[in-house]
């Protein structure tokens, strides 16, 4: 397991593994910030430096973390990384800062960045940690937008603030609000899980 | 190592100091920036509340024009904010806020000198529903305010959202709670502050 290659890892956190159908976890920051892409694209940056970063973090000191004490390590590092992307967004991109709001705080308590960190980072080089905080940020951050974008084609006729759809289109209020979210979630598990079904089947088939 | 009793609490120590150290020294070297992005950020709303035009968004014209029209004064423990050309006063800009459907609005709203006319209004915080209620900051919403005639509104009812009698306003479809509780705190805080300023001459 420590020698995956970058490819298998991108594919794990991407596809094969990915956080949100596959292991359904991070849920709760899908539901909220998903009803503008613009928003997702930020939260999905702001996750796939939080989770790189600190899975490098608790690998480096993997080593000298003492075994039963590590959780309480991996949140204070988690949550500094966290701190940090807040501290950023305030100073540099304020209108992004507004706009997220309380979201950017709330990168602590998902679940993938403590999920990799204990699940990978705690057994694996510091390198291959990185990566796979990028790949499982990255996997995050495609579903996130796949969601964002239909929720706000359909809720605004636009993509990411560009409007797209006619004066003919009439705006479907419920994708924008937390119901939506749940709709299109869910659709996407659906046709996710339809998907890898399929190459499993197929996967038994050629072995047997 | 492992069993020891004094070296996770020495560990925990340790990387805690590092790390609180590490990010207090991100904090003071930002505090100037943050501190001076939200400066930009109300003296931005405050022109815009006055009407008043700015030749570009960047944060040092904003506050040279701030600087060269708008006098801070105190009126009744209030802070006021009024716009002068020369000697001549051009307006009011106060404070307005209350509760929304989610949570607290706040914001800046401005009269004409002789408290007839409705300049303007703008936020600059709430937590409204994006897409809902949150389009209360869209231009189309905030523009509706402008030049609003605050003398013939009876009994503090100075914003009707048509198609009631005398409206003067839209709502925003699908979010009325939003809509109603804008129009009361901006119905109430005009007519607050218009007693308090007539009170003073």
């Amino acid at each position: 397991m420590a020698k995956d290659s970058v490819k298998d890892i991108f594919k794990m956190g991407i596809w094969d593994d990915n956080p949100i159908f596959r292991q359904i976890i991070g849920i709760c920051s899908t539901l909220a910030a998903t009803n503008l892409m613009k928003n997702s694209l930020i939260m999905g940056l702001g996750l796939i430096f939080t989770t790189a970063f600190s899975e490098l973090t608790v690998s480096i000191i993997r080593k000298f973390t003492p075994k039963h004490i590590r959780m309480m390590v991996q949140v204070l590092i988690i949550s500094v990384y966290v701190i940090i992307v807040d501290i950023f967004l305030q100073a540099y991109y304020p209108e992004m800062s507004k706009a997220l709001g309380p979201y950017v705080g709330l990168i602590i308590t998902n679940c993938i960045i403590m999920g990799r960190c204990e699940a990978y980072a705690q057994n694996n080089p510091p390198l291959h940690s990185f990566l796979d905080g990028i790949a499982s940020g990255a996997g995050y951050t495609i579903i996130l937008l796949t969601i964002a974008f239909i929720r706000e084609l359909l809720g605004f006729g636009t993509v990411f603030g560009v409007k797209v759809l006619g004066d003919w289109w009439t705006n479907w209020t419920i994708m924008v609000m937390a119901p939506g979210a749940f709709f299109v979630l869910a659709v996407v598990v659906w046709v996710a899980r339809s998907i890898t079904m399929k190459e499993e089947k197929k996967e038994e088939v050629a072995t047997s | 190592m492992k069993k020891s009793f004094g070296f996770p609490i020495l560990f925990m120590v340790i990387i805690t100091a590092f790390f609180t150290f590490l990010l207090a020294f991100l904090n003071y070297k930002t505090t100037d920036i943050i501190s001076y992005n939200q400066e930009t950020a109300i003296r931005r709303t405050i022109l815009y509340v006055l009407d008043i035009d700015l030749p570009s968004q960047e944060p040092e014209v904003i506050e040279e024009v701030f600087n060269k029209y708008i006098v801070e004064e105190e009126v009744g423990g209030e802070t006021v904010y009024v716009a002068k050309d020369g000697e001549e006063v051009k307006g009011y800009a106060f404070p307005i806020g209350g509760g929304a459907l989610w949570g607290t609005v706040q914001g800046y709203a401005a009269v004409s000198e002789d408290l007839s006319t409705l300049l303007g209004i703008d936020f600059i915080s709430h937590s409204e529903t994006p897409g809902l209620g949150g389009r209360i900051s869209e231009d189309w919403f905030k523009e509706q305010f402008r030049g609003l005639d605050l003398t013939i509104g009876k009994n503090g009812e100075y914003i009707i959202y048509r198609p009631a009698p005398n409206g003067n306003v839209d709502a925003i479809a699908g979010a009325t709670q939003t809509s109603k509780a804008v129009s009361d705190f901006i119905n109430k805080d005009i007519d607050e502050f218009l007693s308090r300023m007539r009170g003073e001459n």
